[in-house]
């Protein structure tokens, strides 16, 4: 195992945004006021100025911070200066509520160590920890290349994690080397000190950076739970992962998301495919009051084959949000994509109802940029046809209907956790969703 | 009274003869007389029942009226649209459809006011004419549960899955089918023939007071009907009842009602035995309903 070790967790408040008493004090931080952002910055959001402001100050800026970094911060706040808190008029978030974040106190926490590594041994040409540790200066130059990336559809949340992103942890794997373990990331939500405020809510911004070489191949596990004990905590993750797939590289990309109840997790997956190179996508997205995943696959070359399988579970007032864009703009781009949502929520004391989107299997042909499943669960209030009849059907046989409620979501979410390459992961996932279905049961 | 669970002991079941013209109906026939004289309250008592469809209020009932005893079996036909399928998803508790008069009482209660599940439990079963499928859920872990559900409101205790193997394996053979059909997801990809028997197969293991066959004959080809009919002559006790819905004699040569009743406009037009059966064949459903 390798542990990232920093200094410990810088904080600084942020009060949230009250529209007379701090609306100029923005003018006079020099940090985000830049001269070519000097026109757009009067047209931004003074309670993102506000918290980007703050971010900026929690993050100790160093000469020691890698140029990378260093640069993706700079393009970052550019971007803050002319970004708005998003509404749900704004397209994208029209199914994403935040006011529970923007009505919080925000409290930067630049933990580096929120972040652990879990292998077992590498390859020496493997490179995998913190940007900031890295000595070799070749490969600085490597990664400088792919840092900072922007995109048309980055949004608020990408430039949050880019400024305040207190380090970036680093997998780099070499031409045609094939790693046989996976590796797996950690991310320790942020703990908040006992006792504090009810309405502050922690911030993380752990990033994280792919590069596969030509030929190369990896399986990354990204694991966002909740500490045990720490179900109820209120917090917001707001994570970044970044691939750049070589040439005939092939990533698996494991990514499960049980956090908090309370918490808010945000999160951004962008990557980038060269040519005949293979990414597979295998999600699970149960915990957080809030949750969205940001993914973007950008084709930078033709054959590649792009594999996404998502389950997304919402009990009670969850919301899972999952906004995908898949960009297939040269040749022979094959995707395949299963994402299924199952919602659990408690309609009154006497009616319980279940929303069961019915598979959705997208064949996204080459050439056609395809946005697709902008979906919050709430698509479709009644439950469906073919959902009725299967209850019927389990209890015309006599098993009630809650049992067939969870039968059904459970036999739903698994053809996507089947996917997961690792048995340890399928088996805490299964056991995790049985929990939520039926917290009775254990 | 109980309902009626089949257990590993209760009989001993013979593999079906291949082909010969099945010749079971004997026994049930004088043992059924038997059991007319001693019933004393019908199985289920159907007055005057009314039902319309939820959502687009049509009313489809018109006042059924019907009474089944322990022991007899009932054919229901009658043209397309007359209510037939309607009047089998009421008596399960169809969500569709809604009650809008009458009464149904089932073993003395009130089904009326059961949950699907209930009725289930109490001992009514339904073979549905298109069974859903359920992706994801195995054939064996759907009749496990089933069947676990039956024997806790039995006060039993549950069996796991292996210990129910030998006895879903013995009820597989009742309906000719090979065992790998436990391992299939429920329905997923099945021919119409395999749904049929799928629904047999969950009436051998659960067992019922009144089994309730909506078209089981429709889609099935000859052979296939003979195993149908055949396990259900099997499965069926002379204390047990049917009703079957069909368009076909076929399956009514097969099973031999007791009771023919003739469905029209929502209502149960004419009742009478076998024979009625020769007069629609040969003049249809109009001649029938309207002699009256």
């Amino acid at each position: 195992m390798n542990g990232v070790g920093f200094s410990p967790a810088a904080m600084s408040s942020l009060i949230p945004f009250s529209s007379s008493s701090s609306s100029s004090s923005w003018i006079s931080q020099k940090k985000l006021v830049r001269p070519k952002a000097l026109t757009r910055a009067f047209t931004s959001d003074p309670y993102v100025l506000e918290l980007a402001e703050t971010l900026e100050e929690s993050i100790p800026s160093t000469p020691s911070t890698p140029l990378p970094l260093h640069n993706l911060r700079n393009v970052a706040s550019q971007s803050l200066l002319s970004t708005a808190w998003p509404s749900r008029r704004d397209e994208p978030f029209r199914f994403t509520d935040l006011t529970f974040i923007r009505q919080s106190r925000i409290l930067p926490l630049s933990h580096p160590s929120a972040v652990k590594i879990l292998t077992s041994h590498l390859p020496p040409a493997v490179y995998v920890g913190p940007l900031s540790a890295l000595s070799s200066s070749p490969l600085l130059h490597k990664v400088s290349q792919f840092l900072p990336h922007t995109f048309p559809d980055a949004d608020l949340f990408w430039s949050i994690n880019g400024i305040a992103a207190p380090d970036l942890t680093l997998v780099y794997v070499p031409e045609n080397c094939h790693l046989q373990d996976p590796i797996h990331f950690h991310y320790t939500p942020p703990q908040p000190p006992t006792p504090h405020p009810s309405d502050t809510m922690y911030l993380s911004n752990p990033r994280v950076l792919v590069v596969l070489e030509k030929g190369a191949r990896a399986h990354i596990t990204e694991d966002f739970s909740s500490a045990p004990g720490n179900d109820n905590d209120r917090y917001w993750s707001n994570a970044a992962f970044e691939a750049v797939i070589g040439e005939g590289a092939k990533l698996s990309h494991s990514y499960i998301q049980t956090q908090s109840l309370r918490a808010a997790h945000i999160k951004w997956t962008s990557v980038r495919q060269e040519s005949s190179s293979a990414y597979e996508l295998t999600e699970v997205s149960a915990g957080g009051k809030l949750g969205r995943h940001n993914l973007r696959i950008q084709q930078l070359g033709p054959d590649t084959v792009t594999e996404l399988s998502s389950l997304h579970l919402s009990v009670g007032d969850q919301t899972q949000d999952l906004h995908s864009t898949l960009v297939l703009d040269h040749p022979r781009g094959y995707s395949r994509q299963l994402h299924k949502y199952a919602q659990q929520t408690d309609a009154g004391q006497l009616t319980r109802s279940l929303l069961l989107e019915p598979r959705a299997t997208v064949n996204v042909k080459p050439n056609l940029q395809i946005v697709a499943d902008d979906v919050k669960c709430s698509h479709g209030a009644a439950i469906s046809d073919l959902e009725e009849s299967q209850l019927l059907y389990f209890q015309a046989r006599g098993i009630d209907q809650n049992t067939a409620r969870r039968v059904l979501i459970f036999a739903f979410g698994g053809e996507v956790i089947d996917k997961f390459p690792s048995s340890s992961i399928r088996d805490r996932v299964r056991s995790h969703i049985k929990n939520l279905l039926d917290p009775s049961s254990n | 009274m109980a309902l009626s669970l089949p257990t590993h002991s209760s009989r001993s079941l013979l593999p079906l003869p291949p082909s010969t013209k099945p010749t079971f109906p004997t026994l049930r026939r004088l043992n059924h007389r038997v059991s007319l004289v001693t019933a004393s309250t019908p199985l289920l008592q159907v007055n005057d029942l009314r039902a319309k469809i939820v959502e687009s209020n049509v009313q489809i009932l018109h006042g059924v009226n019907l009474t089944v005893n322990q022991g007899e079996v009932h054919a229901i036909m009658g043209k397309n649209g007359s209510g037939k399928s309607t009047f089998a998803k009421v008596l399960v508790g169809h969500p569709d459809y809604e009650v809008t008069g009458g009464s149904v009482v089932f073993k003395g209660e009130n089904l009326l006011e059961m949950e699907p599940e209930e009725r289930s439990l109490s001992g009514l079963f339904m073979s549905f004419q298109s069974p859903v499928e359920i992706p994801g859920v195995s054939n064996d872990e759907f009749l496990v549960m089933a069947y676990n559900a039956r024997r806790k409101k039995l006060g039993l205790p549950e069996l796991g899955p292996l210990e129910c193997f030998s006895y879903l394996m013995e009820k597989l053979q009742l309906v000719n089918m090979k065992p790998d059909f436990l391992n299939r997801n429920v329905n997923e990809g099945f021919s119409g023939g395999e749904r049929k028997r799928n629904e047999i197969l969950q009436l051998a293991v659960l067992g019922a007071d009144l089994a309730i066959l909506d078209e089981i004959d429709s889609g099935l080809d000859v052979d296939a009907l003979r195993d149908v009919a055949g396990a259900v002559n099997r499965i069926l006790t002379p204390q047990n009842s049917l009703m079957m819905i069909t368009h076909y004699r076929r399956i009514l040569d097969l099973l031999n009602p007791t009771h023919v009743h003739v469905m029209d406009k929502g209502k149960i037009a004419r009742t009478g035995d076998i024979s009625m059966v020769e007069t629609i064949e040969a003049e249809g459903y109009e001649t029938v309903s309207a002699s009256t």
